[in-house]
């Protein structure tokens, strides 16, 4: 089913939200797009572009998040309404299916993430243009959102086409009728020329960089283990830790006790395998000890560990860690390197 | 574990007893003030509360129900703490986690058992289960190497193993002095002559990753087969539960699938004994 949102109706459902939940909007300042608490409809609020320097997960599981009080039972929750997430993009939303394995869907379950999927709200957006560091088409991914959002919205004409995506979505719409009404034809029609030429935009961007699609992944990471791009490229690294962070599928924390007034709280804070002691035990020994064999760690992870385990290469072609990399460490060249000494190039 | 439950929560525990074994290694007899059993094999994390949490697989027989017992060597910040405690402390516990040994597909064979220093402290919880099921399997062979003598846990109870008839027990250090009667020389100088079939028997192993290397290495010599030697993993385990990342080997996470898995199992994994 699809409506119509006019821009001053959805300001008035961002109003309806705001009462139970933390309303984060994204925002543009200078070059970049980040996540901002909505109070009120500000000019700088950026709904179409691309996606935000912060990645999705930062609602999910929090960079740093109390997870246990002392020995108490009940489940700690420091969060005071859930999140409602607007403008979020199709690249982000791959980056559930890495963390609903991780966290939701297998073995064991951690009932924070859990608590904040099902209460956090989804309001995702098309892209309407890509930066020269998108390359999500090379991942299976459009640069529109196709599933694991509430609602998606595309921008056109003084408003947006709305989809929905969820039952939590057609609540929402549900509850809210005066908001939305039956889309014009023409709108429809903008929104699918809209998406055809972003698409080409993407395109453009992976032809000119010659990136590999992910067809061309498999056995890259068995093939090149022994190669000398993990030495070459970790040459200017310096363990910052930055590309794990701004990564919507890199799930990995430290926990961390710490004494909190007379109690013990226990912390769970996202932690970087390009740091030295990621993997190290007590008594010292260090099974990745050098910086190279840490950055093929990040690899082997995203390339070979998640599709064997989960079936999902976990990368979603968002070009965050390209941006955010001080040392200018290009995962498109890693691949490019990777796929074309796997084939005898 | 149940469904809900709160995977990061420690449970309140009471230290019943510190038990001095060597200079640098301490026995710690725990009382959960919750019910946790656990299989041989398996490890727990113990909470130091507001310093951290590191894990041990327990030492003590798992067929005992209320209380364990874990054998700590003294190397970082918890088990220095660890090292401090009083009776009457209270800790935290949270597990048990991984995988225990399949006794099922041990019955009616020859077992090896190779354990190397603080590794005898697993090892002695899974002594303990081949002993309460004496009977279920043809013969047991203890073989274990430690630096010193004077670095030998549990010689009480190794004294008393030497005259059980369902064990062949052999010690060795890798230095003696006056008064040791036993082997001198690594493990591996222990393992030829054993007198069991090494083409049906199964091996579990435990102890530092070097000794675990060059074990495996001796006993696919001997004609061990990959998939009966069972070797107990060294990695940073932290969140017990694998989504904290931080004791990968290849395609498993030590924590959840392991920490016991055969040698055939890990093989084809790059650097497994780093």
């Amino acid at each position: 089913m699809t409506y119509y949102i006019s821009l001053n109706n959805l300001k008035g459902l961002l109003e309806v939200l705001k009462k139970d939940h933390s309303v984060y909007v994204p925002v543009k300042k200078g070059e970049q797009r980040f996540y901002k608490r909505y109070t009120d409809f500000t000019a700088d609020i950026e709904l179409g572009e691309v996606r935000p320097f912060e990645p999705l997960k930062a609602f999910f599981s929090r960079a740093r998040e109390r997870v246990a009080d002392g020995f108490k039972s009940d489940i700690p929750d420091t969060k005071e309404k859930p999140f409602a997430v607007i403008g979020v993009k199709a690249c982000d939303l791959k980056g559930f299916k890495v963390q609903d394995f991780v966290f939701k869907d297998h073995d064991f379950q951690d009932p924070f993430y859990i608590k904040a999927r099902e209460e956090n709200l989804i309001v995702s957006c098309d892209c309407t243009c890509a930066i020269d560091t998108c390359f999500c088409l090379s991942l299976g991914i459009k640069p529109y959102p196709e599933e694991n959002f509430d609602i998606n919205l595309s921008k056109v004409e003084d408003g947006f086409v709305v989809e929905v995506g969820s039952e939590k979505g057609r609540r929402l719409i549900d509850a809210n009728p005066s908001f939305f009404k039956k889309p014009e034809d023409k709108l429809v029609t903008q929104k699918n020329e809209q998406r055809t030429r972003v698409i080409k935009e993407v395109e453009k961007n992976i032809k000119e960089y010659d990136i590999p699609h992910q067809d061309l992944y498999k056995s890259i990471i068995e093939k090149g283990y022994e190669s000398d791009i993990w030495l070459e490229t970790s040459k200017t690294c310096v363990e910052c830790g930055a590309c794990n962070t701004v990564c919507p599928t890199c799930h990995c924390f430290l926990l961390y006790d710490q004494k909190d007034d007379e109690n013990m709280a226990r912390l769970r804070i996202w932690d970087s395998c390009l740091i030295k002691d990621f993997a190290k035990v007590a008594g010292g020994a260090n099974p990745r000890s050098k910086l190279w064999m840490r950055l093929r760690n990040r690899f082997e992870k995203k390339f070979d560990f998640f599709p064997k385990v989960a079936d999902i290469y976990a990368c979603t072609g968002c070009g965050r860690c390209i941006s955010a990399c001080p040392a200018k460490i290009d995962i498109r060249e890693v691949l490019k390197r990777l796929v074309a000494d796997a084939r005898g190039r | 574990m149940h469904a809900g439950d709160n995977i990061y929560r420690p449970i309140k525990t009471e230290v019943l007893d510190v038990i001095t074994e060597t200079p640098t290694i301490k026995t710690v007899r725990l009382k959960p003030k919750e019910k946790i059993t656990f299989e041989a094999g398996q490890f727990i994390e113990l909470t130091i509360p507001g310093v951290g949490e590191a894990p041990f697989t327990p030492s003590s027989r798992p067929s005992e129900k209320d209380e364990m017992e874990v054998t700590v060597m003294k190397v970082g910040k918890v088990t220095e703490k660890i090292h401090e405690l009083k009776k009457g402390d209270v800790v935290g516990l949270r597990g048990p986690f991984g995988k225990g040994y399949p006794f099922d597909t041990f019955k009616g064979k020859e077992i090896l058992i190779v354990g190397g220093g603080c590794g005898f402290a697993p090892i002695r919880s899974l002594m303990y289960e081949f002993f309460d099921r004496s009977g279920e399997f043809k013969k047991l062979f203890f073989r274990g190497g430690c630096k010193t003598p004077k670095e030998l846990l549990y010689k009480d109870e190794l004294k008393e193993w030497t005259r059980r008839k369902d064990l062949d027990l052999k010690l060795t250090v890798d230095k003696g002095y006056s008064g040791w009667k036993g082997n001198v020389g690594l493990v591996t100088t222990i393992l030829d002559k054993i007198g069991m079939d090494c083409k049906s028997g199964i091996a579990v192993v435990c102890g530092p990753p070097i000794m675990m290397k060059f074990v495996t290495l001796k006993l696919l010599e001997l004609g061990f087969r990959e998939e009966h030697i069972y070797l107990s993993m060294e990695k940073n385990m932290s969140c017990g539960v694998g989504k904290c990342g931080h004791c990968r080997i290849g395609t498993y996470y030590v924590c959840k699938d392991g920490p016991v898995f055969t040698y055939a199992s890990i093989k084809n994994f790059p650097n497994i004994w780093d």
